[in-house]
């Protein structure tokens, strides 16, 4: 059906382009780099998606500087190694700006690739710490930090009566930098983490964690890092009869924690950036989306989407396609409404405010918890 | 829970992990014993009959629902699917390079390991994918020590297709024409036994293994993914080193010792969970230093 589309597309600019004629249409390149294979490739299609209506909506209103935009996908398949390739795709590519940055990890060692290319770079989804001393400058980070996210965890559990705290991360960049940043502020909010375990990336016994997490059961348990082997965890801690709380970290807010972990992820928490779903003004993006791809936005699709109406409006702000008018101008944005609420930043380019919310599994879908 | 309960409880995670790396182990021993190949693509094997599993599942849950039956019927549907896969590789790919030096015979099972995940990721765009066995949390309490159904069913499925193997090689007639391939394959081709033939039971046996383990796998972790063949398939090969890479009861041994070196890995005090498979590639190491054979292995004279 997609192909179908596509093709569609593709024959409908042919056409175009046939129509014109003699005026030559030369399309700004965008690039976009998000996993599309690997455990984490749902998320980086969802964002391909909503950066794709954003092209849209950006090409029916004329383009920008008078060219069609026309985007360009580097797969990191959520691998550091990868994501490099990735980007030296995307810079031999000729880029204008790049939209995406899921795994940190892999977003990691991108920045200075698009640094040393002086490429203006919208994170929209990654949200390690790490990367904030890592940031040559052009990069923009539109997801609240690690930090915002501990903190909200922090806040949360302990309001749920939680005193002792078992923190499960897988290693990498984004799971190990979240999973150190609650445990701090755990420790100075007076409570006790009982134990911070590291389980490694596509294992699928995590028997023997869970007997140990059972054995100090702890009032709560925090996984740090991704859905696919969260959902495995979370149904191994429940059919060991672990009864605490569990909660799960944004990487895990997915929809097929549900399909992995089956009725384990009942009651489950999950802090999460601001999805469509809860997000009241983006009604007829959801709509959208739905007509275009035939399904419900996932997480990081209202993101995505303001990353790249960002650039977009970055860039006619700017007049050029220069880097660095580009990047003047979005260190200038104050605070106008996006989609998924308003933008500025500090001065070391991450968004200027939290925008984390808790979810709760509910007969099989996230629900609001803290409203 | 006390220190005796957590002991327990390993001990349970130890033997239901460890049934799983025996069972992928056996193919890497029976083949290399065989042919004297490292086996890489052997993990991905295990991936693939996850995924026929899965499929048959998917298929005849309607009629036979997703409990255990439903899952028997797949594991043998996905054993005797992998098992041809497994001869097929073994032709197209291995047979044709048995003269040639051992270097390029790894490659190439390198490349048809890359071949069959490759294949996978790109049928599946490396979505997880949920299994859809349904079996419930029933269990065993003894005390505090929790011992589910499904841990029982899943050892004694394992142990009865070890058991099997074992009968299998130690009785019959094909079993012996396989250990006598195994000592000296000229030899057995100048005595009128079917080395070819035997090479493909051999492959056969070895991928249905896997293909069993794989089913059982994303039966009991409730998904399955291009790439769970990958770590599975290096631990597995570590317990087929650890009990003597060619020996059949060192297989099942060096998969239930790692089973609980990685159990009790994690329980360590005052370490973390982090340093358990640290602590696995040490005792192999020890192991190859100290009795490079492995543990059941017979050291192999130099023919001249």
């Amino acid at each position: 059906m997609q192909t179908l589309k596509l093709l569609t597309a593709a024959g409908l600019i042919g056409l175009a382009a046939m129509g014109s004629g003699a005026i030559a249409q030369e399309t700004m390149q965008i690039g976009v780099q998000v996993p599309t294979t690997g455990s984490e490739a749902t998320y980086g299609q969802d964002m391909i998606n909503a950066v794709q209506i954003a092209v849209d909506e950006i090409n029916a209103e004329g383009g920008l500087l008078g060219q069609q935009v026309s985007l360009v996908t580097g797969d990191t398949a959520c691998d550091p190694q990868q994501s490099v390739n990735a980007a030296s795709r995307l810079v031999s590519a000729n880029v204008v700006g790049v939209v995406g940055g899921y795994c940190s990890g892999a977003t990691l060692p991108t920045l200075q690739i698009y640094g040393d290319a002086n490429i203006p770079f919208i994170i929209a989804a990654a949200n390690s710490t790490q990367l904030i001393p890592e940031n040559p400058g052009n990069a923009f980070m539109i997801n609240s930090t690690g930090a915002d996210q501990a903190a909200k965890a922090v806040e949360f559990l302990s309001a749920q009566g939680a005193a002792t705290l078992t923190i499960v991360n897988q290693g990498d960049a984004y799971s190990q930098d979240l999973a150190t940043l609650a445990s701090e502020d755990w420790t100075a909010a007076g409570n006790e983490v009982v134990s911070i375990e590291t389980v490694n990336k596509g294992e699928q016994d995590y028997s023997a964690i869970v007997t140990k997490i059972r054995s100090t059961n702890p009032d709560a348990v925090f996984w740090t890092a991704y859905y696919a082997d969260g959902g495995l965890l979370i149904r191994q801690l429940r059919q060991s009869g672990y009864q605490g709380i569990i909660a799960v970290g944004d990487g895990s807010n997915s929809p097929q924690l549900f399909d992995i972990a089956g009725q384990a992820a009942e009651g489950v928490f999950a802090f999460s950036n601001p999805t469509a779903d809860f997000l009241p003004q983006a009604a007829s993006f959801t709509e959208t989306y739905q007509e275009d791809y035939g399904n419900a936005p996932g997480p990081y699709a209202p993101l995505a989407y303001d990353g790249m109406k960002l650039l977009g409006w970055a860039i006619a702000e700017a007049g050029s396609t220069d880097a660095d008018a580009i990047i003047e101008v979005l260190r200038s944005a104050d605070g106008q409404e996006w989609l998924a609420g308003p933008i500025s930043f500090t001065d070391v380019n991450t968004l200027a405010r939290s925008n984390f919310i808790v979810l709760k599994g509910e007969g099989g879908a996230w629900t609001r918890a803290d409203e | 829970m006390t220190a005796f309960d957590v002991v327990m409880q390993q001990i349970v995670n130890g033997l239901v992990l460890g049934s799983f790396y025996a069972l992928v182990a056996l193919g890497y021993t029976m083949i290399f014993g065989v042919i004297k190949l490292l086996n890489f693509a052997h993990g991905d094997l295990y991936m693939v009959g996850g995924f026929v599993g899965f499929l048959v599942l998917s298929a005849i849950s309607g009629i036979t629902g997703g409990g255990w039956t439903g899952v028997a019927i797949s594991m043998f549907l996905s054993m005797i699917a992998v098992g041809c896969l497994g001869v097929v590789i073994e032709r197209v790919a291995y047979h044709p390079m048995l003269r040639a030096p051992r270097l390029s015979i790894l490659i190439t099972a390198l490349a048809v390991s890359l071949v069959l995940q490759n294949t996978v990721l790109s049928i599946t765009h490396g979505q997880y994918t949920a299994f859809g066995a349904d079996f419930g949390f029933g269990g065993v309490n003894l005390g505090n020590v929790f011992i589910t159904y499904n841990q029982m069913i899943l050892v004694g499925i394992a142990a009865f297709l070890m058991i099997g193997l074992e009968v299998f090689v130690s009785r019959t007639q094909y079993g012996r024409a396989m250990r006598a391939v195994a000592i000296d394959k000229d030899m057995c081709q100048l005595m009128g036994i079917n080395v070819s033939g035997v090479i493909a039971v051999t492959f056969l046996i070895g991928s249905a293994l896997a293909a069993a383990a794989g089913t059982l796998a994303g039966a009991y972790y409730g998904s399955v993914w291009y790439f769970m063949g990958f770590l599975i398939g290096l631990k597995a090969f570590t317990a087929a080193v650890i009990g003597g890479i060619g020996s059949i009861p060192g297989a099942m041994l060096g998969g239930l010792i790692l089973g609980f070196l990685e159990a009790f890995g994690t329980q360590l005090p005052g370490i973390g969970s982090e340093w358990k498979d640290v602590f696995s590639f040490a005792v192999l190491i020890l192991v190859l230093v100290f009795k490079p054979t492995g543990l059941l292995g017979k050291s192999e004279q130099e023919r001249m």
